[in-house]
This record gives structure tokens, C-alpha cells and sequence, in this order.
């Protein structure tokens, strides 16, 4: 691991990783804020139940299902693997792209240590972004009125960490692996959204409900945390995906041509 | 310093380096001279293992390129053709964390350097010339005083004072007994600096050989001016004359060896003056580059 590298990669991503918290605990007090308003009234809407479940579940009448569908369907994890792969791809294969690794890589690092070292500057955004989102559905939450346990906020922080985790690993491997920016951001994305449909989607018929276990959404949210609290099986699943991924990654690297 | 052997990268269609094998002394400031596309920069990163061979090997200050690369890179500075730096810091921050990743540099070397090439440290890079960029490119490539040097077009966006300073510092690293691997398209470049020089072509050693040696073997030119036009002819069938060209009263004859034959055959002639030309190195370099030489 180079401290310098994963400290330079950490920097590099700092404002755009503190705008996204800042702007993500904005958002949560106001949707928070706005519960007591509107919870009553579009409780009782009946979405068709594809949507709802797109929306983990739609239970608009409850804070917990307000907060679950709003944020932890959509806007929670839709910034985390933004940041994530946005930080992951850009860390190696742009880098690699721009021509920059060319001269790092020509200092005393080994490739193993350089993306070890860029792979934990992700975990930091990650985790970054995690723990705005635990302030920001605190401060949500009591804006709305309370109604969701300091342990199950928590439990969903932690949840949406690892999916966060799981995301930017991919990327990563991704990344590292192929040297391709456009290729790491868009297999990414597409992985990504495939999954959130197949998690929304899959369950409908019995047919197809196997698929849900193929998605990192499942994972995360599969068990609803907001109102379950803590998932291990989830974690430790989402968990081995990205040790999984990181050791693809320190190893894609080191095995091919470096570009640019 | 440098030793390859068989050295060969074949990206296909032709593409790529072919069996180079190239031996660099400690304390020789080395020219790798080719027109662009010829391999230069596949060498160097060969030799760094940014990228690996298809076949052969390199080894630099003893060791083998590909199993003890990270020991070579500790010791060895390096200069990218198409250097790229984090836009968004500054000067001084990438040098820090070049540095860093050195274990850290001397700072009285890294700050003479600063003065040397006058380096504009506080502004970011995306602010910088092309020539402030290759300034930072090359402090870095000198500031923990390796004993490698391999610098991939160094003076690209250099004004010619920064030029001047830049191959002082060469002539002063060459005479501590460090070794300078100096990759350039042009031999204006490399002229006044390199002691040896190899020209690759299509990813092929055309030849390696010092500058004097080059020298010898060029053509030698006269140009006689004489007072009336002369027919070319009369020079083309003499012995060692490669070509004749004519130009009014004036003749000019590029040919090897004694210029006895060519001196007599214009003396049947009433002869206004006789020109000797210099040697042509660049006309050398084309033909290399052109694929016209036959050697």
C-alpha cells in the first residue's frame, strides 16, 4: 500500500465527494421535512406493484417506507455507486488513459501497491458519503417527526456502505483490468441498473424471482433494513463480492499492457 | 547500464520492435534517434515495463527489467514523450508526491534544479505552457539523482535558454559517471549532447555508431563553379561519385573517398572556384530514416 497514492487519490476526489454529502443531507432533511406535509396524502396512492417494488415497496403512509423508497431506493444508492465508480474509474483507467500512471508506474510502486492504495481512497468516498448519509436521515428523520430507530438509520448505513463498497470494486476491477475509462464507467452503470431493475422486477412471477439473487441491490436492500435493521447475510455477501473484485483488480493490472 | 538482447514487442501489421539488441556504457549519453512510429517509445517502455516484451529481454544496471523492475525504477529517472501530470495541483504538489514515492529526495537538489530551469512551482498544471509542463517533467526525472536517465523527447516546448541549461545538466550528470538514455525524432536534439547513437526504423536497429564515425563515412561535396556550364556526365561514371547535380556554371559532386578524381576531371575545364561542403549529417539521418541506405 503507498499512503502518498491513496492519500493523493482521496484528495483528488474530495470536493466532488463533499459536495455529493453535503447536497445528499440536504436533500434527506427535506425530504424528512416534507413527510408531515404529504405522508398522509400520497399514502394513499396505489402504484401499480412493479413500480412499487422498484421503489422498495412504496409505503408512502409510514416515515420508514417514506424514507425507504425515496432514499433508500433510488437517491441513497444511486449517489453512493455514482461516486464510487465515478472515483473508482477515474483513479485507474483514466489516469492510465491520460497518460498520467505512465510516469507514476515508472517510479518505485508496484502495480499491486498503486491500485491497493487507489482501491482504498474509494473505500474512504464510500465512506465518506455513507456517514453524511447516516447524519443526513438523522436529521431526516427528526424533521419528519421521528419515527425510525438510531439502530435501524445504522443498520441501512451500513447496508448502503457495503453496496457503495461493492460498486466502487467493480469499477475498479474494471478499471484496473482493462485500462478503459468509457468501458469501466459504462459496463459499470449498465451492471448497476440491470440490477436495480432485476431486484424491482425479478420477484413479480415466480418464475424469474431466482434472478433477485444475482443483484447487489438484493444484497443491500433485499431485506429492508429501515425496518429490519441489520442484514448479515447480505453484508457478508456484499462483503465477498468486493474482496473479490479488489483482488481481481491488484491482480488485472499487473498482468497486461499498460496504455497510454 | 543497458544491455538487450532480441528485444521484441510485435503489436502486428508490422508494428512494434524487432530484436533489439543495444548495449549503452555507464556514463554515455545515448541517442535513440527514429522518425515517429519507428519504436522509440515502445523501447523505453519496454525497458521499464510499463508494457511487457513478446520476446527478449533487458536488463538495466545489472538487473533483469521485467522480475526486478521496481529495484531498476528506484534508480533510474524518467522523462515520458507525452508527459501528463494531475491538472488540478500544482507544481510543487506533484513534485511532493513524485518525491513521496521515492522515499523522498534531497531538497537541496530538487530546489537548484527549481533555479536551473526558473520552474513555476505554485500554479496548477492546467494553467502551465506545454514548456512550464516539460521543466516539471524533467525536475522530476533528475531530483533523486539517479544513475539512469531515460528521457523520451526532453527538450519538446523547451525555449533555447531552457535548451542551453538542459544540456549542461546532461554534460555535468555524463561527467559523474551517470548514464543518460536520450530518445529524440530529430537530430538537432541530440547532436551536440550524445556521445553514441542508434537509428531505429520501423522498429529496427538501422545502426548504432558515435557521431565521428558517421561523419567519416558521409559524402563528402564540392561545389565547382566553372565559366561555362559543364555536362553532369563528365562526373557521373568518375569513381566513388554517388551523385551529380547541375545548376547553371555550377556543379555539385557528393562522392566517397579522395575528391582526386573529381579535382582532375574539373580541371579539363576553366574553373572559377572550388566550394567544399560540409557534411551533410541530416541528408545521413534521412536516408537512414528513408530506408535508402544500403549499408
Amino acid at each position: 500500500m503507498s499512503w502518498s497514492t491513496l492519500t493523493l487519490a482521496y484528495r483528488l476526489r474530495f470536493v466532488s465527494t463533499a459536495s455529493a454529502a453535503a447536497g445528499l443531507i440536504a436533500v434527506m432533511v427535506a425530504v424528512g421535512a416534507l413527510f408531515p406535509a404529504v405522508g398522509h396524502t400520497i399514502g394513499q396512492l396505489n402504484l401499480p406493484k412493479g413500480v412499487s417494488e422498484l421503489l422498495g415497496g412504496a409505503d408512502y403512509g409510514t416515515i420508514t417506507g417514506w424514507f425507504g423508497s425515496e432514499i433508500g431506493s433510488v437517491y441513497g444508492p444511486l449517489v453512493i455507486a455514482g461516486i464510487a465508480v465515478a472515483a473508482a474509474s477515474a483513479a485507474t483507467a483514466g489516469e492510465e488513459e491520460n497518460g498520467i500512471l505512465a510516469l507514476v508506474l515508472a517510479h518505485p510502486i508496484r502495480r499491486q501497491q498503486l491500485v491497493a492504495a487507489k482501491g482504498a481512497a474509494v473505500a474512504g468516498v464510500v465512506l465518506t458519503i455513507a456517514f453524511a448519509t447516516w447524519i443526513g436521515m438523522i436529521l431526516g428523520v427528526a424533521a419528519g417527526g421521528g419515527g425510525i430507530s438510531l439502530g435501524h438509520i445504522s443498520a441501512f448505513t451500513v447496508q448502503l456502505a457495503s453496496f457503495g463498497l461493492a460498486s466502487g470494486a467493480l469499477a475498479l476491477a474494471l478499471g484496473a483490468g482493462t485500462g478503459r475509462h468509457a468501458l469501466t464507467v459504462g459496463a459499470s452503470a449498465a451492471f448497476l441498473i440491470a440490477g436495480w431493475l432485476i431486484n424491482g422486477f425479478a420477484p413479480l412471477t415466480g418464475a424469474t424471482d431466482w434472478l433477485k439473487y444475482l443483484s447487489l441491490f438484493y444484497y443491500y436492500n433485499g431485506h429492508d433494513p429501515l425496518s429490519n435493521g441489520l442484514d448479515l447475510g447480505g453484508i457478508v455477501v456484499l462483503g465477498a463480492v468486493t474482496i473479490l473484485l479488489a483482488a481481481v483488480a491488484v491482480t488485472g493490472m499487473d498482468r497486461r499492457d499498460l496504455h497510454g | 547500464m543497458i544491455e538487450t538482447a532480441g528485444l521484441t514487442k510485435d503489436y502486428g501489421s508490422g508494428r512494434g520492435l524487432f530484436g533489439l539488441d543495444l548495449e549503452i556504457r555507464q556514463g554515455e549519453v545515448f541517442g535513440f534517434l527514429g522518425p515517429n512510429g519507428a519504436g522509440k517509445s515502445t523501447t523505453l517502455r519496454l525497458l521499464l515495463d510499463l508494457i511487457r516484451p513478446t520476446s527478449g529481454s533487458a536488463r538495466l544496471l545489472g538487473l533483469d527489467a521485467r522480475r526486478e523492475s521496481v529495484a531498476i525504477r528506484r534508480r533510474v529517472g524518467f522523462l515520458p514523450g507525452d508527459l501528463a501530470l494531475y491538472p488540478k495541483l500544482t507544481g510543487s504538489a506533484v513534485l511532493r508526491y513524485l518525491a513521496q514515492l521515492r522515499g523522498g529526495v534531497n531538497p537541496r537538489v530538487l530546489e537548484s534544479l527549481v533555479e536551473r530551469f526558473d520552474a513555476d512551482l505554485g500554479r496548477p498544471i492546467h494553467q502551465l505552457s506545454t514548456g512550464n509542463r516539460q521543466k516539471l517533467g524533467l525536475i522530476q526525472a533528475f531530483m533523486h539523482e539517479p544513475e539512469l536517465l531515460i528521457l523520451d523527447e526532453p527538450i519538446s516546448g523547451l525555449d533555447p535558454l531552457v535548451q542551453q541549461s538542459f544540456h549542461a545538466l546532461l554534460a555535468e550528470v555524463s561527467a559523474q559517471g551517470r548514464t543518460v538514455f536520450l530518445s529524440s525524432h530529430t537530430l538537432s536534439e541530440v547532436e551536440r549532447v550524445t556521445h553514441r547513437l542508434a537509428i531505429l526504423r520501423r522498429g529496427r536497429l538501422v545502426v548504432v555508431d558515435s557521431l565521428e564515425n558517421l561523419r567519416k563515412v558521409a559524402l563528402q561535396r564540392l561545389e565547382i563553379e566553372f565559366a561555362v556550364p559543364v555536362a553532369a556526365e563528365a562526373f557521373r561514371t568518375l569513381p566513388g561519385v554517388a551523385n551529380v547535380q547541375a545548376d547553371g556554371n555550377t556543379i555539385t559532386v557528393s562522392f566517397e573517398g579522395a575528391a582526386d578524381a573529381v579535382v582532375k576531371a574539373a580541371a579539363a575545364y576553366e574553373v572559377r572556384a572550388i566550394r567544399p561542403r560540409e557534411d551533410n549529417l541530416e541528408e545521413i539521418f534521412l536516408r537512414y530514416y528513408q530506408g535508402t541506405d544500403t549499408a
